[in-house]
């Protein structure tokens, strides 16, 4: 590459563009040729093919048969509320363990920062097989717990009922969520200067003011940026809710992206599993545009242009 | 602190006060801990512990909440040759050391001509690979399972390591480009001073000097394809040449409902290289997510 790009004589503009080609071209290959393949996928009638023919042709008829299904609008429904449950109970957690971490004393804030960030690194399926055990009606944690305090005769069937199931998927989910919101947050709050905290402390500020008229106001940009980051990647979870219930019982935990993945590989239809990942597509291209609209501004980079 | 025009009396005061007071926090400090320590480590706690039961012993009542007698069974039964475990760690860190590396050599090339190279359209050339990196996988999974499938590479390693390497792209650009982005952009001129050509400018001096950021880039791409699972499962087809980790985790728990000392066990063992890798570099993978607080 060093002798080509002397014996081209390559300019700038040049050699950024030979530097780029490998990545774009990837992600062009595995990414973006796939996203139009769906959508493709999602305009034609493919059950038990993905050769697309003229006569498989049905334009916007895989989404008008699947909106007309109580099964679309109830995962679509439980989608939004897993997010929004979600991600206010990981804000809540996160925002707790980030400010205690610069709370406490500071030979312990290493093995704090530690033990918070462990659950991070747990892969989402297989943190779905330890909490498929933990809610195990028998003898799991939660239920050997709650009849411990005598709170139930008989525990309930966390995953098998219901509404049990759609909040335990939740709670797992928050549990790893937690984790990265909270390491985001001491991100923000290592930005907020001591001596603003030292100064309100001799104007006699108790903790809770200050908290809130220094620590969350310059805390402000990053809580967006968390917010919005973890709201995307709720929309788009799938791992927990597959390796948790499967969707069960019956359809009651299904979200849009394991709906899809049911209809593409157990139903083998290919256009309305399609149609499913578009509207995913949808609605997590809206925030993620924001999101990276709001980002990228912020590096600074040499001969911005365009 | 002690001030020079105070009293003995009132100096004792102060220090007995502020004795108190280190003991107050100390003690605030450690319930804290303990606190979150529950939160967190409670449900490894419980798979460690189920791991130790005696096979077979799982449902037994009352539940115990440490271990009364500790066995190894289950360890020596998923290593052994009807599960054998270790298969899918070893193509699990094959996988993830060839993504690490194939993801930062290119995610390099271009974070260095996004950061470093003056051309047009560079704004969008970015936002064009971050916006791939939020792309959900579910709206890819198909023609992707087709594309390797007409490749050749259903159930085989390159299939599984193509795409990862390509899904950690923008991650990674992302982390290389804000490291790069803070180096003097007089290393550039000195060196174009000194006749190095373009290609040397960027691999001999400043790939080295962004060797922190891609360190941390590096760890998250290596945990990142450690994890993922939907295109894992899909392109391995279920079979044992190519099964990784997450995916043999759920075919044990899947297969085996009833010996959940087994599937512990192998939860356990396939825990053990993420959390020695996120204990040591505890502080790079901090830093590289808090880095512009982007992404996982």
């Amino acid at each position: 590459m060093r002798r080509l790009s002397r014996r081209l004589r390559l300019n700038e503009p040049q050699l950024a563009v030979l530097f780029l080609l490998p990545a774009l071209f990837g992600l062009a290959v595995f990414l973006y040729y796939p996203i139009g393949r769906t959508l493709l996928f999602s305009l034609y009638d493919l059950e038990r093919t993905t050769e697309l023919s003229s006569e498989r042709f049905v334009g916007l008829q895989n989404y008008a048969q699947v909106m007309r299904t109580a099964q679309f609008w109830r995962s679509f429904g439980y989608t939004l509320y897993f997010t929004l449950v979600s991600v206010t109970l990981e804000f809540g957690l996160g925002l707790g363990m980030a400010l205690a971490t610069f709370q406490v004393i500071p030979a312990l804030r290493g093995l704090l920062r530690a033990i918070i960030i462990i659950p991070w690194a747990i892969p989402a399926i297989i943190q779905a097989a330890i909490w498929k055990w933990l809610f195990n009606s028998d003898v799991g944690l939660f239920a050997d717990l709650l009849l411990r305090t005598g709170l139930v005769q008989e525990p309930p069937l966390f995953l098998g009922t219901p509404l049990p199931a759609m909040h335990s998927v939740i709670l797992a989910y928050v549990w790893r969520g937690a984790a990265i919101t909270s390491i985001f947050l001491m991100g923000g709050l290592a930005l907020v200067p001591r001596h603003l905290h030292e100064a309100a402390m001799v104007d006699g500020a108790r903790p809770w003011l200050r908290f809130r008229r220094i620590t969350l106001p310059l805390m402000l940009p990053t809580i967006m940026v968390t917010l919005m980051f973890r709201t995307i990647d709720a929309l788009r979870a799938f791992e927990i809710i597959y390796g948790l219930t499967g969707g069960g019982p019956g359809t009651t935990t299904e979200v849009l992206s394991s709906f899809a993945y049911r209809f593409y590989f157990s139903y083998a239809q290919f256009g309305q599993g399609s149609a499913y990942a578009i509207v995913t597509f949808a609605l997590v291209m809206g925030l993620s545009w924001l999101y990276i609209r709001r980002l990228v501004p912020h590096l600074q980079l040499r001969g911005q242009s365009g | 602190m002690s001030h020079p025009y105070q009293s003995r009396h009132a100096r004792h005061a102060r220090n007995r006060s502020q004795r108190g007071s280190h003991t107050r926090h100390l003690l605030f400090s450690l319930l804290v801990t303990a606190l979150i320590a529950l939160f967190s480590l409670t449900p490894l706690y419980w798979i460690l512990l189920t791991s130790l039961k005696q096979p077979g012993s799982e449902f037994q009542k009352p539940v115990r909440y440490w271990p009364a007698e500790i066995s190894w069974e289950s360890y020596q039964t998923v290593l052994g040759p009807d599960f054998r475990m270790q298969d899918a760690i070893i193509n699990s860190l094959i996988v993830s050391s060839c993504v690490t590396v194939g993801a930062l050599f290119l995610a390099a090339l271009s974070a260095y001509a996004i950061a470093r190279l003056r051309f047009t359209y560079k704004f969008q050339s970015l936002l064009l690979i971050q916006a791939a990196g939020m792309v959900p996988p579910i709206v890819v999974i198909a023609p992707t399972f087709v594309l390797v499938r007409s490749l050749g590479l259903l159930s085989s390693l390159p299939g599984l390591i193509l795409p990862n390497i390509i899904y950690n792209i923008p991650l990674s650009t992302w982390l290389i480009t804000a490291y790069f982005a803070g180096l003097p952009f007089e290393l550039e001129d000195a060196a174009k001073v000194d006749g190095y050509a373009p290609f040397s400018i960027f691999w001999r001096i400043m790939l080295p000097l962004a060797a922190p950021g891609l360190f941390s880039a590096g760890v998250l791409a290596f945990l990142g394809s450690w994890g993922e699972f939907m295109l894992a499962f899909t392109v391995s087809l279920g079979l044992p040449e190519a099964q990784t980790v997450p995916v043999a985790i759920l075919s044990f728990s899947q297969a085996f409902e009833l010996q959940w000392a087994w599937v512990a066990a192998g939860i356990v063992l396939s825990l053990l290289p993420v959390i020695v890798i996120v204990l040591i570099f505890q502080r790079h993978v901090v830093q590289g997510l808090t880095a512009g607080s982007v992404k996982y």
